[in-house]
């Protein structure tokens, strides 16, 4: 039996190990971001605290404009993971209800798009952006083209987006069985009723897990927002916390600080959807 | 009013794609229709359209893009535009932070967005404007008081005429606790003999003489650009800076020599060390000197209080110790701003020493360029830093702002990998001037 016991003793510590690697730069982040930087300066970021305060938080949140930057990103987010999941749904519903020459290369398309780096076409699409006019709308579209509006950033992440999702709804798709489709085509529904009404809240599970996972990848993006937004007030909220740094001098503790108030969100809506989160990847998984 | 069909109705065709929008008139178009009233087009008003050489003609809405994201140059800005006397003009400050700007120029400058930007003098405005990016502020120029005949140059381009208007600098020199060379009997050297045997000193009480910290890879530039001037002299360095000299050419050589022989007076594993945790190091006394900007003294509250500086003693008494790094900070329009009127009665305003006094009442870390500013508010650092740089035989603006962007990208590498190991410098130093020649024929 002792022979039998030692992997067990030896994966658990290994995996204590690995929590306490995971563990301590995030406990870091907590425990500095409580402290002036004045004091982990001196003393090292490892040191018995002299003073604790949420004043890092305080200065984050007012220097950082963080209300103005949470509305911008509540405003970008929202509609780039409604318009990805339903755009990608459609193409997944079409892809994998019904027969057509091209299905395998469009889902190919569809997968490959999402492995192309976006740095490889920022420039091009930057160009692009430049030169397509849009009616000046306060916080729409500032700018006045696509270039540094929220149109454009919503758009360019749903493109981005779309792939991963289609690949996953088609997948999810799938494994629903054919004989709805023909019992509902049989009673007379359109394709757009069959995808709506009997497709489409089918998937939910699918749907849910992927709008978490959607929402977590499009708040966390910093890359489009940078380089596609030239007005410091315009940015999403994680782009905007570099503001927080100095042309020379940034406070650590206050971007410790920072970062905590950003992550907060994403946190607690995985939280609370956790087990549609991985119920939802799961089923897919195993059923079919 | 094609523009307009082309906006409204269906798809335009590829070759409508290709041209360059009117955006001004596709704008009114949308703007009209949408029933919303144009923001920064046009005002209607009486305002002057074009620059009277004097302030206050000019109206409507003007943008500024600063990368002043720390909170004392940003409240600095803020007094400026407060203290802007033609109220006519609506200006807004559209910042984003110091890093992110400096990456993202070529978008801002593209985006068109802001009419006037926060910038650096000499090369790095001159690079723009030679590519035809800025806009000509000669006419502002003929109406400055105040500004030397060295802020003059660093604001004028390949063409003769000027592009920037430039509002501070700050200087690098020798930085160090008062308290620490008070206590153990140190005192400023004023040759390089003086400042070995200083940093002899400090090693044998159980200090290590000079700080070092790279990362980031910008702030020991400071060091190479330092140790270039003082051995062979202010001009071979900005001509070296242009691509005129050979990177494997003897006196290159000798200041790696030199650097190589002072590597041991400075700390270990400078490449992994931020310049704030060697500030650190400056302020407990575990270290005695540090080679930085002026902007030392904003890692903490003690260490401002407690920090003096000397000039980088001469090495060469041939060639002396006039030349230092004072990087110019300051503004440029860009070449087709959306108000030229306003933006240029501004950074005429910028130029004054009635703008300068309000900035450093809440920035206190730079000195003002207009020599009518009041410096009975210096401390006793800006005090020091003005009389340096007036002394100065030559001002460079710092590596990485005296040459191309990318080659001091380059350099930058060359000097991390050369601390790490200085035997290898032959073969890094022909390596860099391999990527010189690569980088200016692609710039030229």
């Amino acid at each position: 039996m002792t022979v039998k016991r030692w992997p067990r003793v030896l994966a658990h510590f290994f995996l204590i190990a690995l929590a306490v690697v995971w563990l301590v730069p995030l406990v870091g982040m907590v425990f500095t971001s409580f402290r002036p930087y004045a004091e982990t300066s001196i003393d090292g970021f490892f040191s018995w605290p002299d003073s604790m305060s949420f004043d890092n938080f305080r200065n984050a949140w007012d220097r950082g404009d963080m209300g103005q930057h949470f509305v911008v990103t509540i405003a970008l987010v929202v509609p780039a993971v409604a318009l990805t999941l339903l755009f990608s749904s459609m193409v997944a519903f079409a892809v994998s209800r019904f027969s057509w020459r091209f299905n395998i290369a469009l889902l190919m398309l569809f997968t490959a798009g999402n492995l192309l780096p976006p740095q490889a076409i920022i420039q091009p699409l930057f160009q692009i952006y430049l030169r397509i006019p849009l009616p000046e709308i306060p916080f729409i579209s500032n700018s006045g083209e696509l270039r540094g509006s929220l149109i454009g950033l919503i758009l360019i992440n749903t493109a981005f987006q779309s792939g991963f999702c289609t690949f996953v709804l088609a997948n999810y798709m799938k494994t629903l069985p054919k004989e709805l489709n023909e019992a509902a085509m049989v009673d007379g529904a359109s394709v757009w009723r069959q995808y709506w009404q009997i497709v489409m809240p089918l998937t939910r599970p699918a749907l849910a897990a992927l709008a978490t996972l959607e929402f977590a990848w499009i708040y966390n993006d910093y890359f489009w927002a940078v380089a596609l937004i030239q007005q410091g007030d315009d940015l999403p909220i994680t782009s905007s916390l570099r503001n927080l740094s100095g042309e020379f001098f940034t406070d650590e503790n206050v971007v410790a600080a920072g970062s905590l108030i950003v992550v907060l969100p994403t946190l607690i809506i995985y939280l609370i959807l956790r087990r549609q989160f991985i119920g939802g990847l799961s089923l897919g998984g195993t059923k079919g | 009013m094609t523009t307009r069909k082309t906006e409204i109705g269906g798809y335009p065709s590829p070759a409508e794609w290709a041209k360059d929008l009117n955006r001004r008139t596709v704008l009114k178009g949308g703007v009209a229709l949408a029933g919303l009233s144009a923001i920064g087009v046009s005002c209607g008003s009486d305002a002057a359209t074009e620059f009277t050489g004097a302030i206050g003609d000019a109206g409507g809405a003007l943008t500024i893009g600063s990368n002043a994201s720390d909170p004392a140059p940003q409240a600095g800005l803020a007094a400026v535009v407060g203290s802007f006397p033609n109220e006519n003009v609506e200006v807004t400050i559209n910042t984003l932070d110091h890093n992110t700007y400096q990456e993202n120029i070529n978008a801002i400058l593209q985006a068109g967005e802001d009419d006037v930007l926060a910038w650096f003098a000499g090369f790095r405005n001159k690079f723009f404007a030679d590519q035809g990016l800025l806009g000509d502020i000669s006419d502002v120029w003929d109406q400055v008081d105040g500004l030397g005949a060295g802020f003059l140059a660093a604001s004028t381009a390949t063409d003769g005429k000027q592009y920037f208007m430039p509002t501070s600098y700050y200087t690098w020199a020798v930085n160090y606790s008062k308290s620490l060379f008070a206590e153990k009997g140190y005192s400023e050297p004023s040759n390089v003999d003086e400042l070995l045997s200083l940093a002899d000193d400090m090693a044998s009480d159980g200090i290590t003489p000079f700080v070092f910290a790279n990362d980031g890879q910008w702030p020991i530039m400071g060091t190479f650009d330092v140790l270039n001037m003082r051995i062979n002299g202010y001009d071979f360095h900005i001509d070296l800076m242009g691509g005129n000299h050979e990177w494997t050419d003897e006196r290159v050589r000798n200041v790696f020599s030199t650097w190589e022989s002072l590597l041991p007076y400075h700390q270990t594993g400078a490449n992994g060390r931020t310049w704030q945790e060697g500030a650190a190091a400056l302020e407990t006394g575990e270290c005695g000197m540090y080679l930085l900007g002026t902007f030392a003294a904003s890692a903490s509250e003690a260490l401002a209080a407690d920090m003096d500086f000397f000039n980088f003693p001469e090495i060469d008494p041939a060639i002396g110790a006039g030349a230092l790094d004072a990087p110019i900070d300051g503004f440029q329009m860009i070449a087709e701003p959306k108000n030229a009127a306003a933006a240029k009665e501004l950074l005429l305003h910028m130029s004054t020493a009635t703008a300068q006094d309000a900035y450093l009442s809440e920035d206190p870390s730079v000195v003002a360029s207009n020599s009518g500013a009041n410096t009975s508010v210096y401390n006793d650092l800006q005090k020091k830093s003005a009389a340096l740089a007036s002394s100065a035989t030559g001002i460079s603006q710092f590596l990485d702002r005296d040459t191309i962007p990318d080659f001091a990208g380059e350099c930058g590498n060359m000097f991390a990998e050369f601390i790490e190991d200085p035997s290898k410098v032959d073969s890094l130093l022909s390596d860099l001037e391999e990527k010189k020649v690569a980088i200016f024929a692609d710039y030229s």
